[in-house]
Formats: structure tokens, sequence, C-alpha cells
């Protein structure tokens, strides 16, 4: 199992590169990037090696918080140091949603929410036909939790028992709207993704220790799809951002990224 | 007419297993109309890479996605209504990624007479077409059918073909479908070039007749690749004949006729064109051949339309 202080470390190290991201971009969504990077720098450590093909795929449905897979990727050499400051930028690579076109290592074109999940469904079918062990993540967020087609994909799912599936939900609580539950209701969430026959763990999704023993158990799973509800702390890691509706998407001025960087160097 | 007349649509299941047969990558992605659709055959023969989804279209789409990217060649096929239009942006996903993925639509046009308007499918060209990337393909006989597929399989990247429910002539096909090439099928002289796109390809036939007994002699031309349009062929031809005549089982917004006028409007000079098929209109129930007839395909409205530039 990995060492946990060096994870906390590694994601700590994604987050100033999100920040960084969003500040030279002038636009990008901070929020639910930060929420995330806990556990998809886990995922990416544990599970994903980038020399091996195939390899674990990792589909974020939630395509708009694509720095922080952006970070990662930046972190194992795949995207540029220079590249970084290209976020949203005219002639970039780096795309404002997740596009293969652009960034093969990203698995999946995304950014219309709710396909995301489906895609993997169809990779994971793929990987069990072609008796490839590798795992496929669907990195989903709250407010996507209310498209009609993360539905029909978890009944897919589970018909298939895809146990090489993982479902992450990033219940932050926030959408861009607010409240996530007050714009549309997502309660009771961990029984409804029972229902659907889903092998559910519901964690602390900022708790790194939580995240990784989370992990470790879906791998175990026979027969089921898993389903991992992360509850986080939308703009996780920064003050001002944390819990905070206006922190979805928007810009960041010259004093909060001062601050924000403090902050992230503090955790160090 | 003297070609027998055949229902695309009951091939699909069989071609599709002939060529999975030798490609272990072909799959079949379902949403419980393979009755219709006739992919029985392959759930049958291959039950491991025959995906059913349930009634889920937006969904079966993406999935077909998830399958591409991983190497395989997944066929959605169901009605064309659901394909092109349920599923629209997991299309254009799909091929913003340029996923290969490959989409089989039929009951196309009116062919779904009897369940009304709600299933025709008359603005799946328009649709498919404005998408970047996706090829559009439509055979008129067993033959372009069957290569329809094989180019489908062969060419990396999202591909449409667009089947016939309803009958058409199987006419006798000697030359080879490819991408972005049509074929003049009739060739008889150049008061008018009628393009047709293979669902409708009996009225063409019916109707490239009836002008000749008018003492109209033209070209009769199966369009057969719609994206790629076969530019070379519509310019030429445009440049010989006295007037275009388009024929499709679709609206006349957006589909074969749309996109022919976008060449043909480029040009200093060109002939006249006219646009046979549904006109801005929600159509209704009733046998195929009836709502076409009712709808804009028929044999009247053809000649009045050739006579309106002609004469």
């Amino acid at each position: 199992m990995r060492d946990i202080k060096e994870l906390e470390k590694l994601a700590n190290e994604n987050r100033k590169r999100i920040i960084n991201m969003i500040y030279k971009a002038k636009s990008g969504h901070s929020g639910g990037s930060l929420s995330i990077i806990d556990m998809l720098t886990a995922i990416y450590e544990i599970d994903v090696n980038f020399n091996e093909n195939p390899r674990s795929r990792v589909v974020l449905s939630k395509g708009h918080t694509v720095p922080a897979q952006y970070a990662i990727l930046n972190s194992k050499g795949i995207i540029k140091d220079e590249e970084m400051s290209t976020l949203r930028k005219i002639n970039s690579r780096l795309q404002g949603h997740p596009s293969i076109k652009d960034i093969p290592e990203v698995d999946a074109t995304t950014g219309l929410l709710g396909q995301g999940l489906s895609i993997a469904v169809g990779m994971a079918i793929a990987k069990r036909n072609k008796n490839d062990n590798h795992h496929v993540y669907a990195i989903v967020g709250d407010g996507e939790m209310q498209e009609g087609q993360i539905w029909e994909a978890m009944m897919q799912a589970a018909h298939y028992k895809l146990n090489n599936l993982i479902l992450i939900i990033d219940y932050n609580k926030l959408s861009s709207y607010g409240d996530v539950n007050q714009s549309m209701n997502l309660e009771p969430l961990k029984q409804k993704v029972e229902a659907f026959n889903f092998h559910t763990i519901e964690i602390d999704g900022n708790n790194m220790e939580q995240v990784v023993n989370a992990l470790y158990e879906s791998y175990e799973v026979k027969d089921k799809p898993i389903a991992i509800i992360c509850n986080t702390i939308k703009g996780k890691g920064v003050s001002f951002m944390e819990n905070n509706p206006k922190w979805h998407n928007g810009e960041i001025s010259d004093e909060e990224y001062k601050i924000a960087m403090q902050d992230l160097e503090n955790k160090e | 007419m003297e070609n027998e007349m055949i229902c695309l649509r009951d091939k699909i299941g069989e071609f599709l297993c002939e060529f999975a047969k030798q490609d272990n990558r072909i799959y079949v992605i379902d949403s419980d109309l393979a009755k219709s659709t006739k992919t029985l055959q392959f759930e049958k023969e291959f039950p491991n890479r025959f995906v059913e989804t349930g009634i889920s279209e937006a969904s079966a789409m993406s999935i077909a996605t998830g399958l591409a990217s991983e190497g395989m060649i997944p066929f959605y096929v169901n009605f064309a209504i659901f394909v092109a239009g349920t599923a629209w942006t997991q299309i254009r996903q799909a091929a913003y990624a340029n996923a290969n993925i490959k989409m089989i639509g039929t009951y196309a046009g009116m062919d779904n007479g009897k369940d009304g308007a709600s299933h025709h499918a008359n603005e799946d060209i328009a649709l498919v077409r404005a998408i970047p990337n996706v090829k559009i393909l439509v055979p008129s006989n067993v033959k372009e059918m069957k290569e329809a597929i094989k180019i489908a399989i062969e060419y990396n990247g999202p591909v449409y073909i667009r089947i016939a429910r309803d009958n058409v002539p199987n006419v006798e096909f000697n030359g080879v479908p490819e991408m972005g090439k049509s074929t003049i099928v009739k060739d008889e002289g150049n008061d008018f070039a009628c393009f047709y796109e293979g669902t409708s390809a009996t009225i063409a036939y019916k109707g490239f007749e009836a002008l000749k007994e008018k003492g109209y002699k033209g070209k009769l031309i199966n369009i057969f690749s719609i994206k790629p349009l076969d530019l070379e062929l519509i310019n030429e031809i445009s440049e010989k004949v006295k007037c275009i005549l388009t024929i499709e089982n679709h609206s006349i917004i957006g589909g074969i006729g749309g996109a022919i006028a976008e060449v043909l409007a480029q040009k200093p000079t060109h002939a006249p064109i006219r646009f046979i098929g549904v006109k801005d209109v929600f159509t209704e129930s009733g046998t195929a051949t009836e709502v076409k007839e009712k709808y804009g395909l028929n044999v009247e409205n053809i000649i009045e339309q050739v006579k309106s530039v002609i004469n």
C-alpha cells in the first residue's frame, strides 16, 4: 500500500498546479478540481501506469474539472511545464474540457455532463472481453448525478456485473447554482446507488487514508460495479474557496492567488 | 419496375455476422429493437459482442464510444430517429474524439409509416451532416449495403449508414461503391440530373421513367456518399444539364438537396435546383407509401418541378 503521507504531499502539489493554471488562464473550475484531487491523485498513483498498455483508464466525466487531470499529467511528464500556462488559450493542447484528440492520456473526450459513465461502461465491457484485468474509473460530479444518462449507465454497469468499473462520485454538495440538493435533491444518495446494485462505499473524499482504503476495497469486489461516494469540500485546501459556490468557476485575482498559494504552502 | 423489390433492413444482421466472423473487434449495440433492426442473428452468433442497453439510446451511443476507445468496432443499430436524434450530443462527442464508432440508422425518413410523425426520421441527415468528422453513406441496393458496412469497418472514425426499411428496387450494380463517390445509374440526356439517396430509390426510378415518358431525357444519380460529397461529379453535371433535381426521403431542409445546393451556390452559374422531399412540416400515420406520396415524394411533384425549370 502506498504511503499516505507521500500521497497527501503529491495531492497538495497538484493543488498548487491547479491554482497556478487557473490563475494564469483567468478562467476555469477551481472548486471541483480541488475537491476531487485527493481521489484522483490516489487513483493515478496506485493504479495507472502510463508505461503499460493496456492499462487502467480514468474517464473524467465531470470534465470541467480537467485542471485536476492536467495537474496529474504534468506530474507524470505527459504535459510539459511550459504548457501549463496555456490552459484555455488559443493554439493550446490544454482545452477547457478533456479532449483525447489533443491529449490522448486523458482517456476520454468529455465535458457534456452525463456521458462519461457510459463511456466507462463500454471500456469495462471491452476490457472484460479481452481478459484485461485493469480497472476503469468514471469520475462523476454530484450535480452531474442529476443527468438521466448517469442512471441509464448505472443500470447497465450493474446488469453486466462490471466489477472492473469504479464510479467515483465527488459529493462536494455544491453545483454552479449553489446547494446541489436544493437545485435537485439527490438524497438518499447512498441508498439509491445501492439500490442500483452497486457495491457502495461512502468516505470522506479529502481524507487520503479513507480514499486509499476505499480503492483497495474496490479491487476485491466480485460480480458488482463499485461506487465510492466521496464526501468532499468544494475548493478544499484554499481557505476562501472552501464551500463557497462562487468558486465553481472564475478568475483568480493577484491577491487571491497569493493567499491560495500561501494556504497550500502552509500545508507542506 | 423490372427490378426485384427488397428490404435492405433485413440484411443488417446477416452482413454484420459475416464481417464479425472475420473480425473479432466488431460489436453490435442494441436498444431493445434487435427484432426490428434484424440484429438478433448477431446476438445468437456473438453473444459476448452483442451489448443490449435496454431502451437507453444516449447511453448506448456513449458505450459505443467506450468500446471503440478500447480498440473495438461497435455498430450501434437502431431506428434513425433514435440514433441521430435522441443521441445527438453523444454522437457529437464521439465525433469530436474521432471515435471509431459506426451507426446504422434504419427506418429512415418515412419508412416507419404507420408509427406516424414521431417516428419519421426526416431530419437525420441534417443532424448528422452538421457534425464534423462523421461520414454518411446511404446504400440503395444489397451490394452497396454490404460494401457500405465494409467501408465503415475499414475507415477509422465515425460513420453513419442510413438504411431503408421500406422496399427498394435491387438494382443491378456493377461498380465498386466508394466513400466520396456517387454513381450515375442512368445517363440518357442532359435535360435534367436527378440525385437521390438510397432510401428514396423507388420514387427516383419511377420519377425518372415518368419524365422519360414526357419526353425529358436526363441522368439518374445515386448519391451513396452524402459526406463527403462527390464534388467533382456534382460540379461537372451541374454545368451540363438544364435542371438539377434532388429526391430524398427526408426534409428538404439540410438533407441531400441542401448539401448539393451548398456546393452549387458557390459557382457563378449553375443549373436551377429543385427539391423533392418533405417541406418543413410534420407528417402523419399511414403506410410508408401513402405517407411519402402525400408529403411530396410522388411522380406528379417530380414532373411539375422539372417542368417549372425547363418549360
